[in-house]
């Protein structure tokens, strides 16, 4: 059941998730517990004008409006953010350029490295250094700051970038050059890396301060034109699942790259939870990829992530993203092996099926193999043509030497087994047993896939959302409001005391408070959540255990260790205690949870799913080609059962049930499936 | 099941994650910097007659020399090792190649009709920052094997599952940093442990055979893809000598030559003309100069093909024992895993960019820049070896310019962030740039190298092992060659002493150490010269 009672907002709300994806805007509105959705073609070249037509549509005048944003991942993977300066300290000017020197690929000489967002000829170096334990080892002079604004005026870009070494420390330089740059003229858009990601390690630092500065313009413009129609409460999806207010998203655009896919997450996170399946894995297959989270009990996070080949340091939600999707290209390679993607056919010209490219991809397959019904996609808003396909598919298929649903199968194995390898990743490599967990497909092509991967992992159940096309904006809808906060401390043995921990923590919470009261948000609701991350002395991988709270008078470092030991246990299967550890990073969440739908929960009707079939139709499984009934999934109710072979379609996705598996729709609409 | 293409490409993918689950493994629980931030190590799984079947896309230069040391642990072990055995080895002359790379192999066991059958072997290896010998690091001027440090011929780490502790106390009693090599060589047992795991966990899902079936099917796989790949060369004979600047000890130019001769599908490389084995510690042990050889041909396969020993079927590989690529035992090899196989793959390169000029970039650094620090740290009070190697220019490509600061062929590991060593160790960075104007001019431009300066806040012993200080990286078809690479000492910050490219030296508190690594060739000749 969903958690309410931390909620800071009276009950008869009217909120408004907005997503905006390539090809539909969906807004999910939610007022009273209740859900409707409303789905309209995007607009891609100004995505403002889809979401003012859409909420139009929808009828609401006044509401809270969340977004889930896209601008600031296009800005970054089309090249179109500013012209972007970095100032940092000099000898340094290169880190962006070199980054961590390792190349991406190994073996091809073509390779390409993603070009510094800051170029060569605006990087500006600084004499000033400050050292490890945050001493000032060289002053930076009012002489210097002076010259570094004749030269920004001189080059005048549209944003600037600080990050000086060890500032995560000391923030004096940092301070100073913001001080003096907020005097010019025409202030450009600044941001400094103590603000942004006061945390060690320079290059990922500076890469994450630098999208920040690279994408802010684009963002805060794109942002004012929303709030004038959608009013000044609008709040942003951030990477990490928790919304945050326009205007500090127009400050720190780059916590919200991630935007789309995170909110995906946290809608598939709430209904499986809302069910009473608390561990889930999501998949969420597209066009071109699919994305994949893990969630034991939880949302989990990623400080590690990565971008278009550009290192984000913020956190976001850990997904991993696999080339995998419905528009993956099938072909076979010189050695003759079956390849499935990476190479996508995309939306245009799209696969074969929808008559205009002669790519074979998995949902020609799909379309081959009756999992697909020609006349039904979108809900008949594209007609696709198997006519075209099969012509292609008896060209492979002879070239493997199979049938031609052989071949369609073999497609189908192929990206499953991709798939199967990116789930095996975030589960089994961080110590996580998918057999204990429950998949939650949505997406397009998630469902129709979901059952067989399933079964190749051993996972038990799999859980199909009423509607698996707008979880995104659901999820956007239903965000907390969420702000992070970190730093790099680098403590161990005595400096490692509650005193020095409970002082930084409360100097953290006090900023964040007073940052949240000037957004106008209920800052006596809101709820700090204390982290820390750890590591042994001298490894370089850090875990995230839970801030040990009160005022025991156990020996911190040991609880803290305890902590450790445990999540090291658990990710890597060993833990030795009599290793000391360190304190790298305090983390803060600062949190104001959000009211979610009341969704009654149905009392089960008849196990007889009659009344919802609409037609039968062949479907072709390994085990053959097999007489299959075709359910409308709007017309299933709860307590419905049905048995595979069977199809369900609906509006925005296709579930395939294969032999041997069962699914009953349980209180909340979930389809529920599992092996027979 | 029959072995067809879709089975094919389901066990490649599942034989590359079983590497890749074993890479993750290691890398996580590994103590030192070396292996978790630089990811100085690599893993493969083998079939059981220890031919590689699959490697992690780790660290080329460990590519050819993985099998050898499974090979190694046959010819030691004939028949005898047994479920829950480990191996482990470093002897350059018998599996390993340099004594920092330790590597641990694993037979992996299945049930089959109630009787236990071999599946396989797992491997991995990994960098160790020291394994004692001459000086810090173990990668030191050294004129015989005994000074570079501790030697492990393939010995049992594990006998069926019972572990040897005593072996990891004799190693680390010779290490200069033992906590640091009982976390790491914990962290090699742990990767072996989920290799075999998952390799079981392979043949209960699809039953021995299956599994064996489709590990000679990849086998043949990589041939074919390798074959075509050959037989798009011209048939010819490509012939090429370059030099190593020197062994460390005297200053004599140390040539390298190879003859490629491409015939049909087939491809002959032969060393015959390559200097004698040297007294100093640039000599590459036979199974370098195969993961050198076995590099370029997976550069030029046009497929995600797993760099296995079927990519050596079509190859014949000449080394003269004696020679350079192929030393006797007990000569030095501390440089040949990192220095001389650059150059190997330099002259590889050389040939075969008279046969597809529209495919081979320019010449890239040629080089590691290895640097080693040691000393005591008297904020910490304790000893430490800090170990890295510096990027430099990728070669011009014949169609673009090539990259600058960047880590090329046979390695790839990752630096350490500055702020990352300032805070373990009493070094601080002065600087750290692009080289600008280093790479070689052309129609394409080569990469530029790189400027990293280390000052020295405690006295220290650095040995620098590093090429293409004399002769600089060539460009190609009328392109320019990028700049030598220059090692300098600031005395006290500033009076400018030049290193050679080999050298030990004894640094004071306050000295800097600038390395400034080569450019890289250009391809083509710069507009309004003509080509050639």
């Amino acid at each position: 059941m969903p958690e309410n009672t931390a909620s800071g907002n009276p009950v008869n709300r009217r909120v408004v998730g907005i997503d905006v994806g390539g090809t539909f805007t969906d807004i999910a509105v939610l007022e009273d517990g209740n859900l409707t959705v409303h789905k309209l073609p995007s607009t891609p070249d100004n995505p403002s004008k889809g979401i003012i037509q859409g909420v139009k549509e929808t009828g609401v005048t006044s509401a809270e409006f969340v977004h889930g944003s896209t601008v600031a991942t296009n800005a970054l993977l089309e090249g179109k953010g500013a012209r972007t300066a970095l100032i940092t300290t000099m000898g340094f000017e290169d880190v962006l350029e070199i980054g961590r020197q390792s190349r991406s690929e190994l073996y091809n000489f073509e390779m390409d490295r993603a070009p510094a967002l800051a170029p060569w000829e605006l990087r500006f170096g600084l004499p000033e250094r400050i050292d490890h334990t945050g001493a000032i080892v060289e002053d930076l002079t009012p002489e210097a700051i002076q010259t570094l604004i004749e030269l920004l005026e001189e080059s005048a870009p549209e944003s600037v970038a600080v990050s000086f070494l060890f500032s995560f420390l000391n923030t004096v330089h940092e301070d100073m050059v913001l001080s003096a740059l907020g005097k010019m003229k025409n202030p450009p858009y600044i941001s400094i890396s103590s603000r942004v990601l006061p945390e060690f390690r320079e290059y990922e630092r500076t890469s994450t301060v630098v999208v920040n500065s690279y994408v802010g313009q684009v963002m805060s413009r794109y942002l004012r034109e929303l709030e004038g129609p959608l009013g000044q409460g609008l709040r942003i999806m951030q990477s990490s699942g928790g919304s945050i207010t326009a205007r500090l998203a127009s400050e720190q655009p780059v916590r919200t790259i991630l935007s789309g896919p995170a909110g995906g997450v946290v809608g598939a996170f709430y209904s499986a939870m809302q069910a009473g399946y608390p561990d889930i894995i999501t998949l969420d297959m597209g066009g071109t990829s699919t994305d994949v989270s893990l969630c034991p009990g939880e949302i989990k996070e990623t400080t590690g992530g990565n971008v278009g080949g550009y290192p984000i340091g913020v956190p976001m939600i850990d997904i991993h993203t696999v080339g995998a999707g419905g528009g993956s290209i099938a072909r076979l390679d010189s050695g003759g092996a079956l390849v499935v993607g990476p190479e996508s056919a995309g939306a245009d010209p799209g696969p074969a099926c929808y008559g205009k490219g002669d790519a074979l991809t998995v949902t020609d397959a799909n379309l081959l193999l009756g999992r697909l019904l020609p006349d039904r996609f979108l809900g008949g808003r594209m007609v696709l043509d198997p006519g075209r396909v099969e012509g292609l598919m008896e060209k492979l298929a002879g070239q493997i030497n199979v049938q031609t649903h052989q071949a369609a199968l073999g497609i189908n194995r192929v990206v499953n087994a991709n798939m199967e390898r990116a789930i095996r990743s975030i589960s089994l490599e961080r110590g996580y047993d998918p057999r204990l967990f429950t998949l939650v497909p949505f997406g397009g092509a998630g469902p129709m896939h979901a059952c067989e991967l399933a079964q190749e992992l051993g996972i038990p159940r799999v859980l199909v959302p009423p509607r698996p096309g707008i979880l995104s904006a659901l999820g956007v809808a239903i965000a907390d409001i969420v702000k992070d906060y970190s730093r790099t401390v680098m403590l161990r043995g005595t400096s490692l005391n509650r005193s020095r921990l409970d002082e930084e923590f409360e100097g953290m919470e006090g900023l964040a408070r007073k940052e949240m009261a000037g957004e106008g948000l209920s800052v006596e609701k809101m709820v700090a959540r204390r982290f820390l991350d750890v590591r042994y002395v001298g490894q370089s991988f850090e875990l995230t255990v839970d801030y040990p709270s009160g005022n025991s008078r156990a020996d911190l470092a040991k609880v803290i260790g305890g902590n450790f030991y445990k999540a090291h246990l658990r990710r890597f299967g060993y833990a030795d205690r009599s290793e000391p550890v360190e304190v790298v990073n305090l983390r803060l969440k600062l949190e104001l949870a959000m009211e979610k739908p009341l969704v009654e929960a149905q009392t089960p009707g008849s196990a007889d799913a009659a009344a919802a079939k609409i037609g039968e139709s062949e479907i072709v499984f390994p085990q053959g080609a097999l007489n299959s009934p075709i359910y409308q999934r709007e017309q299933l109710i709860c307590g419905n059962r049905i048995s595979g072979p069977a199809l369900v379609i609906q509006m925005d996705a296709t579930t395939v049930l294969p032999p041997g598996w069962g699914g009953v729709v349980d209180s909340f609409g979930n389809l529920l499936l599992e092996p027979e | 099941m029959p072995v067809d293409p879709i089975s094919l490409q389901i066990f490649k993918s599942m034989f590359e994650s079983v590497a890749e689950e074993m890479g993750v493994a290691l890398q996580r629980t590994a103590y030192s910097p070396n292996i978790k931030e630089r990811k100085d190590f690599s893993c493969a799984v083998f079939d059981p007659e220890g031919n590689m079947v699959a490697q992690a896309a780790d660290i080329p230069v460990h590519l050819g020399a993985m099998p050898a040391s499974v090979r190694a642990a046959l010819q030691v072990f004939p028949g005898a090792l047994n479920s829950g055995d480990i191996v482990i080895l470093n002897d350059p002359y018998l599996g390993g190649t340099h004594l920092p790379d330790i590597t641990m192999v694993a037979p992996v066991y299945a049930e089959q009709d109630g009787k236990k059958e071999l599946a396989g072997f797992v491997a991995n290896r990994g960098h160790h920052a020291d394994v004692g010998g001459m000086t810090p690091g173990s990668l030191p001027l050294s004129t015989e094997l005994y000074q570079e440090g501790t030697i492990i011929p393939p010995i049992k780490l594990a006998r069926r599952g019972r572990l040897n502790r005593e072996i990891i106390q004799l190693i680390c009693r010779n290490s200069r940093t033992p906590e640091e090599r009982k976390g790491d060589l914990a962290a090699q047992t742990a990767a072996i442990k989920v290799g075999e795991q998952r390799m079981r966990e392979v043949t209960e899902r699809y039953g021995l055979p299956d599994t064996l079936e489709h590990m000679a099917a990849l086998l043949d796989y990589s041939e074919r893809v390798t074959r075509r790949a050959i037989s798009k060369i011209p048939d010819g004979r490509y012939e090429v000598v370059d030099h190593m600047d020197d062994d460390g000890l005297s200053q004599e130019l140390v040539p390298i030559a190879v003859a490629i001769t491409v015939s049909g599908d087939e491809m002959e490389i032969d060393f015959t003309g390559t200097s004698p084995q040297r007294p100093g510690c640039i000599n590459a042990p036979v199974a370098v100069t195969t993961s050198s050889c076995l590099y370029v041909v997976r550069c030029l396969l046009d497929e995600q093909a797993p760099a296995n020993q079927g990519c050596l079927r079509p190859l014949k590989i000449t080394t003269p024992l004696g020679s350079l690529v192929n030393p006797e035992p007990q000569h030095g090899v501390a440089a040949g895993n990192v220095e001389t196989s650059q150059r190997i793959t330099d002259v590889l390169l050389g040939a075969l960019a008279q046969a597809l000029p529209d495919v081979i970039p320019a010449a890239s650094q040629g080089t590691m820049n290895n640097m080693i620090i040691g000393g005591h740290d008297p904020v910490r009070n304790k000893p430490f070896v800090y170990y890295e190697t510096i990027a430099g220019g990728m070669g011009a490509r014949p169609d673009k310019d090539g990259i600058s600061g960047i880590h090329t062929h046979m390695t790839n590991t990752m630096n350490t962030p500055v702020e990352a060593m300032e805070f373990a160790f009493p070094l601080r960075l002065k600087r750290y740039a692009v080289r600008r104007g280093s790479g070689g001019d052309g129609k394409f431009k080569g990469g530029d190298g790189v400027i990293r300066e280390v000052e020295f806040l405690s006295p220290a012993r650095v040995t620098l092992m590093s090429e293409r200080r004399k002769l600089p990286p060539p460009g190609y078809h009328g392109g320019h060659h990028g700049e030598r690479g220059e090692n300098v000492l600031m005395k006290g910050g500033y009076e400018e002493i030049n290193l050679a490219g080999k050298e030990l030296v004894d640094v004071e508190a306050g000295d800097v150490i600038s390395i400034r690594t080569p450019g890289a060739g250009g391809w083509g000749a710069p507009e309004g010269e003509p080509s050639n």
